[in-house]
């Protein structure tokens, strides 16, 4: 594979306004009111109602003579069209101007179909699914994640899933980015240690993924080292200071730095196994990722990926003293026990699983059905080298 | 001056392009009536399905059909059917550049050279195919360039498979062609002077 520097071709775009760091949220009534929004509808979660994050930012709000025309607090973990269908009533109703949504991946995706529909003035979500269908740019939409992990605050695709139907609908456009992505340590204050770790470890494969894949390119390769190297100095200090802002902004910033470098360089076969053993074993994505990560980082080194991508990576994962220290032809395995050793300090601060055994959740009989869709998964495109069904059954048993 | 070159050569790859896309649609169909892995991807598609790979919104095409037998038939470049998936190429340059091995399938999936409607999924398959396509006809010093692993096929099944190939779309080819000059023939019959026939 070519170098990212000798990259003969790329693309990178990412529009979205970062506002991050301590009081960002004071920012938002200014923000909304500089494009002329007066009447945001906020779309969140109950259990960010209930981690009593909606009122930081209903204080904000208020203290700036602005106030939010509604609130849609029904998102579940995974959004429907019902639920987009519920919030776009409620948006019309109300003749609200634009959307601010506040928490992790779901809200997100729901808050992008939402703005799909009213923008277009539409009640039928499955005709723009796909890449490239919207033609014109949505309403005001404003995002505040709460989690440090999916980056979809800066990623321009959404997946909401048809019940009725029994499939996902993606969606796939730079209209969907949002006008701007707000990023507070008060939002991640209060993030249990496991789902910190879990949310911190799908960022950290975001960005080595897209530092070792297919389509990275020297833009994207600056943002995945960056938060490569925030997620190693600091997840662990996080987990054992839950409660230091400064730590919780700097991972914040690693997951939206990991969700820019992703959305313009892709990611590859940790993903592809990830959705799979998701979709059959119902894991969380952030705890598949952690899963993963070395076992198919070790793949890719078997069947002959570069060693000098895979080698650099110790630079961001150990620091340069470590890097330095270690001969070059032994930097890609160092690199791979470094996010080991660091899987087995998670297990051991919030039992973070390592292998699919593990997790208590994966049957062996269940492996088969997992390779089978990760080889039709999309992200396996993009993996630098290619794998089979017979590679990938190997591979999971081996994170068994 | 320069301005003649480039159209030239602008002239010269999409002639290029054309020919490859007609080659890839009839290899496939001789590849899925050939090789078990092939016919196994194509199982896994629903009947009746539709791939097409085109530049631009246009030409040069390709398009197959799933058959009812489970192999794929070339139906041409103007085929008047609605695809299942499609795989768009931005520009007869960039198809130049794949077509021509100077770019893998999946690096320029990678380089956003292409845009797919359709599921993702069954465009994965179709990759898959491609690929094992490539691995088969191709020389495995030309294949490395155009995918990520080369199919590892002893030379008495590699080169008899390929030799079928060929055979099938070049026997498909002719047919065609002999196909369309009888229909022609029977399309200027009622049109010719009473006194010629």
């Amino acid at each position: 594979m070519k170098s990212a520097q000798n990259k003969g071709y790329y693309e990178f775009f990412c529009p979205v306004k970062t506002i991050a760091g301590e009081a960002a949220l004071e920012h938002l009534a200014f923000e909304l009111s500089s494009i002329g929004c007066k009447r945001p509808l906020l779309i969140t979660d109950k259990g960010v109602v209930g981690a009593g994050l909606t009122a930081y930012i209903h204080a904000a709000m208020d203290s700036a003579q602005m106030e939010f025309v509604g609130t849609c607090d029904d998102v579940p973990p995974d959004s429907s069209v019902e639920t987009v269908a519920n919030i776009v009533a409620q948006y019309r109703k109300l003749a609200a101007d634009s959307l601010v949504a506040v928490g992790g991946g779901s809200v997100i995706d729901t808050a992008k179909a939402v703005n799909i529909l009213v923008s277009e003035d539409s009640d039928n979500l499955a005709k723009f699914s796909g890449a490239g269908i919207l033609k014109h740019p949505l309403k005001p939409f404003f995002v505040v994640p709460t989690t440090a992990g999916t980056g979809s605050e800066v990623t321009s695709v959404a997946v909401i899933a048809d019940l009725a139907k029994g499939v996902k609908l993606p969606f796939s456009s730079p209209f969907l980015l949002p006008n701007a992505a707000i990023i507070d340590p008060r939002m991640t204050l209060t993030l249990p240690p496991h789902i910190t770790a879990a949310t911190a470890m799908d960022a950290m494969t975001h960005s080595i993924e897209a530092f070792t894949c297919l389509g990275k390119n020297p833009l994207s390769d600056a943002y995945a080292s960056a938060a490569i190297k925030l997620i190693s100095e600091n997840l662990v200090a996080t987990l054992q200071s839950p409660k230091d802002k400064q730590l919780r902004l700097k991972l914040a910033q690693a997951s939206t730095m990991a969700g820019i470098a992703f959305s313009n360089s892709m990611v590859g076969l940790v993903h592809s196994l990830g959705h799979a053993a998701g979709s059959v074993a119902h894991l969380p994505h952030g705890m598949c990722m952690s899963i993963f990560l070395p076992f198919a980082l070790e793949y890719n080194l078997e069947q002959g990926q570069g060693r000098d991508v895979i080698g650099e990576l110790l630079l961001y994962l150990a620091g340069p003293e470590v890097y330095a220290a270690t001969p070059k032809d032994e930097r890609p395995e160092a690199a791979i026990a470094e996010i080991r050793g660091l899987r087995d300090e998670l297990y051991a601060l919030c039992s973070l699983p390592r292998t699919l055994s593990e997790t208590g959740k994966v049957e062996r009989s269940q492996l088969a059905r997992i390779a089978e869709l990760a080889l039709d998964d999309g992200s396996i495109i993009f993996n630098p080298v290619e794998a089979d069904y017979e590679d990938l059954l190997k591979l999971l048993e081996r994170a068994y | 001056m320069r301005k003649q070159g480039l159209h030239l050569a602008f002239t010269g790859k999409k002639l290029y392009v054309t020919i490859m896309m007609e080659t890839v649609g009839r290899a496939l169909q001789a590849l899925s009536q050939q090789d078990a892995l092939v016919q196994s991807e194509v199982a896994g598609l629903p009947q009746g399905f539709i791939f097409c790979m085109r530049v631009g919104t246009g030409q040069p095409a390709l398009m197959v059909m799933k058959d009812g037998d489970g192999t794929l038939r070339y139906l041409g470049a103007n085929a008047q059917a609605e695809p299942d998936l499609t795989i768009s190429i931005k520009h007869i340059e960039l198809a130049f550049r794949m077509l021509s091995f100077q770019e893998s399938t999946s690096q320029a999936f990678a380089n956003d050279r292409m845009i797919v409607d359709g599921d993702v999924s069954y465009a994965v398959r179709m990759v898959r195919v491609l690929n094992r396509l490539e691995s088969i006809i191709l020389p495995d010093m030309v294949a490395r360039l155009a995918v990520k692993r080369v199919d590892r096929l002893p030379f008495t099944t590699k080169v008899p498979l390929a030799l079928k190939v060929y055979a099938g779309a070049a026997t498909a080819f002719v047919g065609d062609q002999l196909n369309h000059i009888k229909a022609s023939i029977s399309d200027l019959s009622p049109a010719l002077p009473i006194g010629k026939h």
